[in-house]
């Protein structure tokens, strides 16, 4: 297949950098390919990727040594507006990529820019593409995530360039709606030949939709192979961050000798042959899981909700009910993720336990305190809450300073050493002095999460604490997340990242139409599908394997699946 | 006191409103128009009340306007911060004229300034509660204003609901973050000492998060052809393309030019106060 982008030697410096971004690249993207780019944190990932729509370097003029051809063109000798009828580019910040009211004025803005007349035609084909018609006329502010994302792409769809570009489309969203970005580009790619280059730190979506992959190290790639052979180098791309899909890892433990599998169907054929599951690892596994939610074990009660029904008003004054007499007890010692589809009521559960917003029927209570009787800001002796987005979360020039400012205004004794013991603790000394927005993203979780300690609440409440993280980041919030258990009586977190429900939960309270559907155990969950589906949410591989092989309650961990799954020697024996 | 949640007069209220105004939500008789005649009918207004100091006239004229809001649909919100605005303004002039000695003359004289003020901010409530920003935008394009004009105005009302989003959270942190006060004063003015620092304190993280998101946006601009429009005539013409005027803008206009004409022969004929001149 003929070429459609091709890099030649390329060596790019951003003006000011002490560094080159980008180090004698050389790099062949074969038309109507599907294309992730892979590597860690300034790799050069996204620099390599602007180079392709001649943002760089029209745009971010550094230093350029080396060619892009794209499409035959020289991005050098052609400008960004020319580029971009051959390239279009959805940015991880995807919500800011929109600059008109309405949906279909925005995604009608490039055609109508670059005077196409067939403008309305590419529009309402690039909507209708993506299935978003019927959004239409609805003001981009009024979007979720997902939409938002779908409109930044059916712009660039209605230009209908040769390449897309998509930049870590998992990171801001949550997985069922990135499944559903997945399902489009691949439907683009199938059907008008498109080449598609993903930036994805997500293996699981690599293996079920790339081609080929491009493993970017220290600003030059390392190889780019196809997805299969890219995939069974599992070491290789768990040192740059990407740890393999929990389905290559399982078949990599249970039995080495198969091919790397790429979705779990693949991961049961190849284990179905010669795995058994011991039976007796079935049983009292599933019962030790189950044990710990009977009521008689729960501790006392930290927050309660009770009969409580909430809803708001929109800009046209329809008052919409997002809790529905819903009342759940929060007990000490719990570890609860609130998991359902957006606009379950997940964030507003939350807020109703802060007391920033008081219920419109119904009560809420947290340590015994009615949210009715006292302020918000008492309250907040009580109950901590930490936004999605941690920069919402800086008040202050800096972090220490932002970590000390609930103590210190609260005259509590001994805060200096409260502050600097939770710096150490949280790895964030060395940056302590800097302003939070200027941190990594990991950072910034860490640096809220130090916030949230400070203020050594009974409640913490977390909204969504790994969304946008890369995997690596992701552990180690989870691990964080488990040590808090020792300072803070009860966590709970809203969350759609099913991997932190398997590993940190002990509880999970599903929301659908604004009652708890279920409240349950992650086992549980995971084992029951027609649940999972009915809340629009996907269960980890590792899940629906174990489920596949036949082990209820499914296993949580690619070890506890290893550990119950009686390998290919017990196989022979029997 | 038992707190309680509240559909008016509430931090969430004043969103809804502000944003049912900014984006012509209700509808409304001048909401249906082309966007060049409502902009030519608000200029109708804000240029003739300067016309004359006939009292007759700034009374009709003002009560055109007046008519103009009620079928325009505009919110409570602004409507009344209008009333309470121009009562108190009335009221403390008349106490100075009071105050200074005035006599009928002056408090005339404020009279009509008055309604002259009043009438302008009225037509100007009637005209944006109807432009919602893409038809303010392409007005302005279409009137060959500055492409930078233009854009910016449907920027700045595609980034308002966020920004009062965003400011409104980060005044709950410090809400949170801040000692609660133990006590608020005489008139409550520690609470209101509060609120102005908490409101300007807030104004600095939400200004840097919303710089830090305009950096997409120029990439994002430049590549969907935003310079590129602003030098090659083709895409105004296609964006402008669903502008027309029809004939319901034409009797829109001849009725506005009629009525105001009638007040100007009204004024003639009924001349109150003429002595006052």
């Amino acid at each position: 297949m003929p070429a459609v982008i091709e890099v030649r030697d390329l060596t790019f410096r951003y003006p000011g950098a002490e560094v080159d971004s980008l180090v004698g690249v050389d790099l062949t993207i074969e038309r109507g390919d599907f294309v992730a780019v892979v590597g860690g944190n300034g790799s050069g990932k996204t620099t390599l990727c602007k180079t392709f729509n001649g943002l760089i370097p029209h745009f971010w003029s550094g230093e350029m040594l080396g060619s892009v051809h794209v499409g035959g063109t020289d991005t050098h000798e052609s400008s960004v507006a020319a580029l971009s009828h051959q390239v279009g580019y959805v940015y991880q910040d995807f919500g800011n990529q929109l600059v008109r009211p309405t949906v279909r004025d925005d995604v009608a803005f490039g055609p109508i820019n670059f005077g196409l007349t067939d403008h309305a035609e590419r529009t309402e084909q690039a909507m209708a593409q993506l299935g978003i018609e019927h959004l239409a006329s609805t003001f981009v502010w009024q979007l979720s995530g997902g939409q938002e994302h779908l409109t930044a792409l059916a712009g660039v769809l209605a230009m209908r360039p040769e390449v897309i570009v998509v930049d870590e489309p998992v990171a801001e969203l949550d997985p069922v709606r990135a499944e559903e970005t997945y399902r489009m580009l691949a439907r683009v790619n199938a059907e008008q030949g498109t080449t598609v280059v993903v930036i994805e730190h997500h293996a699981e979506f690599i293996a079920r939709y790339a081609r080929s992959v491009v493993l970017m190290a220290q600003g030059a790639p390392r190889w780019h192979l196809p997805v299969r052979e890219a995939l069974s180098r599992t070491e290789e791309l768990a040192e740059h961050g990407i740890p393999a899909p929990q389905v290559v890892q399982a078949v990599r433990a249970l039995a080495p000798a198969a091919p790397v599998p790429l979705t779990v169907e693949e991961a049961v054929t190849a284990l179905a042959g010669d795995a058994v599951v011991t039976s007796s690892g079935v049983s009292t596994s599933g019962a030790a899981r189950a044990e710990p939610t009977t009521t008689a074990r729960r501790g006392p009660v930290v927050g309660r909700l009770e009969g409580v029904t909430h809803g708001y008003r929109d800009v046209h004054g329809h008052l919409s009910t997002v809790l529905d007499d819903l009342s759940l007890t929060l007990h000490e010692g719990e570890r609860i993720a609130v998991v359902g589809s957006n606009g379950a009521g997940k964030s507003t559960l939350l807020r109703l336990l802060t007391g920033l917003d008081v219920p419109r029927v119904g009560e809420v209570e947290v340590e015994g305190i009615s949210t009715r009787s006292t302020s918000a800001a008492r309250l907040a002796d009580h109950v901590c809450y930490l936004y999605q987005h941690p920069e919402q979360m800086f008040l202050q020039d800096s972090v220490r300073q932002d970590i000390a400012m609930f103590p210190q205004q609260r005259r509590r004794p001994g805060t200096a050493e409260l502050v600097e013991e939770i710096l150490d603790r949280l790895r964030l000394r060395e940056v302590a002095d800097r302003d939070g927005r200027t941190l990594s993203g990991g950072q910034q979780r860490r640096a809220t999460l130090g916030i949230a300690l400070a203020m050594t609440p009974a409640l913490l409440l977390l909204d969504e604490p790994t969304s946008s993280l890369d995997v690596g980041t992701r552990r180690d919030v989870t691990s964080m997340l488990a040590a808090l258990a020792e300072r803070i009586r009860c966590v709970a977190v809203a969350t759609h990242d099913m991997h932190l429900v398997a590993e940190w939960a002990t509880r999970v309270v599903v929301l659908h139409g604004g009652r708890v559907l279920a409240d349950t155990t992650p086992a549980e969950l995971f084992d029951d599908p027609d649940l999972m589906a009915a809340v629009n949410l996907v269960p980890p591989q590792v899940s629906v394997l174990g489920r596949a092989l036949g082990i209820h309650p499914p296993p949580l961990s690619v070890e506890e699946l290893t550990a119950r799954v009686a390998g290919p020697v017990t196989a022979g024996v029997r | 006191m038992a707190r309680k949640q509240r559909d008016v007069v509430s931090v969430e209220w004043v969103k809804l409103e502000l944003l049912r105004t900014a984006y012509a939500t209700r509808g409304g008789l001048l909401s249906r128009r082309d966007p060049r005649i409502v902009l030519g009918w608000y200029l109708v207004f804000a240029v003739v009340p300067w016309l004359t100091h006939n009292i007759t006239t700034l009374a009709v004229l003002f009560g055109l306007t007046a008519v103009a809001v009620l079928v325009s649909r505009v919110g409570p919100l602004i409507l009344g911060l209008f009333v309470i605005g121009l009562v108190l303004e009335s009221t403390y002039l008349l106490l100075l004229a009071w105050l200074f000695d005035g006599d009928i003359t002056t408090v005339l004289s404020l009279v009509t300034l008055t309604l002259k003020l009043g009438t302008i901010s009225l037509a100007s409530m009637a005209a944006f509660v109807s432009l919602d920003p893409e038809k303010l935008s392409d007005a302005l394009i279409s009137l060959r204003a500055p492409a930078l004009l233009s854009f910016g105005v449907s920027y700045g009302y595609r980034m308002l609901p966020i920004l009062m989003t965003e400011f409104h959270t980060i005044v709950n942190g410090f809400r949170l973050r801040s000692a609660p006060l133990e006590r608020r004063g005489i008139l409550g003015w520690r609470a209101v000492v509060r609120l102005s620092t908490t409101l300007v304190q807030a104004f600095y993280p939400m200004m840097l998060n919303t710089a830090k998101r305009t950096r997409t946006t120029v990439e994002a601009l430049e590549t969907r052809g935003f310079t590129f429009a602003g030098e090659s005539p083709l895409g105004r013409d296609l964006r402008l393309a669903y502008l027309r005027v029809g004939a319901a803008d034409v009797v829109l206009l001849a009725v506005t030019l009629v009525l105001v004409a009638a007040a100007f022969v009204t004024g003639a004929q009924v001349p109150l106060f003429a002595q006052a001149r």
